[in-house]
């Protein structure tokens, strides 16, 4: 199987095919042995197969509209017997004579169309590179490479047989539909029930010591689902959701800024060696000040409630923006740069056709970090300044005494945090599909 | 259509432009106040056309030279011309790098963030000397002449190795290049992907003009390609033997198992195993 597997690599139109779909047109593969002087087929006889040269040789008569027959000689790796993909008539357009003793491959035509209908993206291309090999290879006339079928890729679904071409959403609808498959869904729930468990039995049911103040799992879920909150916050309260968009708002702002101002620093810090001598001292001392040390000249700084705390919020995201641009533009292999300085780009066009795009992973990693950093520096905005907000709930309920409501500014803040990571998740598959596909043809 | 069917091989157009003359030229590293010779007094005369071929075990300095051609590194003295202009010397110790000499890279250097088709439209769309529409339209054809179609719209990561290298060729095609460079770009790629590869690189070079300078540590590949084979000596390099190929284009596979080119293996392993067992001894990195 291998064997045959890596002479369908070889053969001209699978060179494209990822590895999976190559194993399928493999299992429609069998071979067959021919002496010298045997006839394969003649000249308007049915086709049914296609053939790849295993080993041997095999002269190729080709009929054509003049008096003389287009002669080849096939060798190991090279296809033929195409007329049996083709479409109307499907009759051999050429008499193949086997040279000495030769080892074939055969694939059925309609088997293989059959197959390669089911992922079109990547039957296209197969059929497409059928075409150019019986123009190219063959010099067949061009009203035979135009009876190669072509397969419409628009109106199917992309990917049926995990063939690693696809667009943005329908990848991720895959992804998902896999990952149903998979245990780990599964796994996932067991993991919380194993987190709720515990806590449950240490605080109800065993009621360790120190444990016994803090607020159990079944108080804590019918506070958040009741209709009537002891303490005045559960789902059906609207100051609920008032407090998740304050929250929302900070975070959304200050990320925005952070990724406004973060990715160009780290582009120039990276690109440009004088302007980081300038600056990367200065960012460097100011990194690592904690996002609390910063509270009251943010209080200092700026008028109102709001505006420190989103400043707050901005620091943190910031640095770790620019951090991981930096890093990202330094991560750039130097070829790309000289590639396009070669093919006559200048600095700028380097800039913007190199640079950028090559930190752009990174700059994706970086900013699922800032979003996680903007929560966390937003909660501790919050408790220090602020009206509303998860992180303002959390602190006020502490003094306040309700303790359940700690506990669901706690979650709340946990699961929107976690949309908004895959928020920027989302949206980084979507602006670096050729990563996308390269990772999934690594099977990732 | 009216390709030929048994021998890919037109009629060669011979190359007027691209001879590349490189004369005295030294190249010193100096890192840390210890010098290092990476280039030592280092002559030849490339014609138009030829396909030279550089070889030397690895970390000999080869790559030092290339890199001077190109405009990515400078030189420490002498000259280099092409075509009777100077590209560095002693006023101007470093190159500026142009679409005349485009370098295809030993790990591959096509961008992954854009497709083959635009990888390949990528010099042209930069110095913008042609539209849009008409720079694709040429990208189609030279890539549907190569054996790229329908790869047009694929990420350079999708396909196989072999296939980039090929994209990466016509891509340095596109800008009608004097000089191409090669820097040892099959060397990560089996021994089977490389024949195909040679002979598909015989087949673009016979059908375009331009100038090879090919530097290789694999003996086998060198005379196969090679109009002439630059033998250097490991670090610091200089031309240690320089031979002519004398199997006549247009080659093929089966040149590999003549006669003659038993006796021009014979004729040269000793040299360059030499070589490669005195860069051993002195520790020299792989690169």
């Amino acid at each position: 199987m291998d064997q045959i597997n890596a002479l369908l690599r070889r053969a001209m139109p699978f060179q494209m095919v990822s590895d999976d779909m190559l194993r399928h047109i493999a299992e429609l593969a069998k071979s067959s042995s021919y002496a010298r002087g045997d006839m394969i087929y003649d000249w308007d006889d049915q086709a049914d197969d296609i053939y790849i040269v295993a080993s041997g040789g095999v002269q190729h008569l080709l009929k054509t509209a003049g008096e003389d027959n287009r002669e080849k000689v096939m060798r190991s790796g090279d296809v033929f017997g195409w007329a049996a993909v083709l479409e109307g008539a499907r009759r051999r357009l050429a008499k193949t004579v086997c040279l000495e003793r030769t080892e074939l491959i055969r694939i059925n035509g309609q088997e293989l169309m059959r197959l390669i209908r089911q992922s079109p993206a990547v039957g296209d291309v197969i059929m497409s590179r059928f075409a150019t090999m019986i123009t190219k290879e063959f010099s067949a006339p061009d009203s035979v490479a135009a009876r190669v079928p072509h397969l419409d890729v628009a109106t199917q679904p992309a990917r049926a047989q995990g063939d690693g071409v696809g667009s943005g959403w329908a990848l991720t609808s895959f992804r998902l539909s896999q990952w149903i498959k998979s245990p780990k869904p599964y796994l996932m729930v067991t993991g919380f029930a194993i987190m709720l468990g515990l806590w449950y039995l240490t605080v109800q049911v065993w009621r360790l010591p120190r444990f016994a103040d803090m607020p159990g799992l079944t108080i804590v879920v019918q506070e958040m689902f009741s209709k009537n909150p002891v303490y005045g916050l559960s789902v059906y309260t609207p100051e609920y959701y008032k407090d998740i968009w304050f929250s929302v708002r900070r975070v959304a702002i200050a990320f925005a800024l952070a990724t406004a101002l973060g990715v160009p620093l780290g582009l120039f810090l990276g690109w440009s060696k004088r302007f980081r001598e300038y600056i990367f001292p200065v960012f460097e001392t100011l990194r690592p000040i904690p996002v609390l040390a910063w509270v009251p000249l943010a209080i200092l700084m700026f008028s109102g409630s709001e505006t420190p705390v989103i400043f707050l919020t901005f620091l943190a995201s910031f640095f770790a923006t620019a951090l991981n641009t930096m890093l990202g533009v330094e991560s750039i292999d130097e070829s790309y740069s000289r590639a396009a300085y070669c093919l006559g780009a200048n600095k700028w066009q380097v800039f913007r056709e190199v640079i950028v795009p090559g930190a752009m992973p990174y700059i994706f990693t970086g900013l699922q970090i800032s979003v996680g950093v903007a929560w966390f520096s937003l909660v501790a905005g919050e408790m220090v300044s602020g009206e509303y907000g998860l992180g303002y709930v959390i602190n006020t309920s502490y003094t306040m005494v309700r303790y359940p409501t700690i506990v669901i500014g706690m979650i709340s803040l946990g699961a929107v945090g976690y949309l908004t990571s895959a928020l920027v998740r989302l949206l980084g598959d979507y602006m670096m599909q050729w990563r996308v596909r390269e990772l999934a043809l690594g099977g990732r | 259509m009216n390709a030929t069917i048994e021998t890919p091989v037109r009629p060669r157009k011979v190359a007027t432009q691209g001879a590349i003359r490189i004369e005295d030229v030294v190249k010193i590293y100096d890192p840390d106040g210890a010098a290092v010779m990476a280039v030592d007094h280092c002559s030849i005369d490339i014609q138009a056309g030829e396909i030279c071929m550089i070889v030397g075990p690895s970390g000999c300095g080869k790559t030092t030279l290339l890199n001077a051609i190109a405009g990515f590194h400078s030189i420490t003295s002498g000259k280099i011309f092409l075509d009777d202009q100077l590209l560095c010397g002693p006023d101007r110790p470093m190159a500026a790098p142009g679409s005349d000499r485009v370098v295809v890279f030993q790990n591959g250097a096509l961008f992954p963030w854009k497709s083959n088709l635009d990888n390949v439209a990528f010099g042209p769309m930069m110095a913008r000397k042609m539209g849009k529409k008409e720079i694709y339209e040429k990208a189609r054809g030279m890539m549907a002449d190569a054996g790229l179609g329908g790869t047009e719209n694929n990420f350079p990561g999708e396909v196989s190795s072999g296939l980039r290298r090929r994209v990466e060729i016509v891509r340095a095609l596109m800008n009608d290049p004097k000089v191409l460079l090669f820097d040892e770009p099959y060397r990560a790629l089996d021994s089977l992907t490389k024949s195909v590869m040679h002979e598909a690189l015989l087949e673009i070079y016979y059908k375009n003009k331009v100038t090879i300078f090919f530097i290789t540590h694999d003996l086998e590949e060198a005379i196969f390609l090679g109009h002439r084979l630059v033998i250097m000596t490991s670090r610091p390099c200089r031309p240690k033997k320089i031979l002519e190929v004398d199997i006549p284009h247009p080659r093929d596979y089966s040149v590999l198992t003549s006669p003659r080119f038993r006796e021009l293996m014979e004729e040269t392993s000793a040299v360059v195993h030499e070589e490669a067992k005195k860069s051993f001894a002195a520790g020299e990195k792989e690169g």
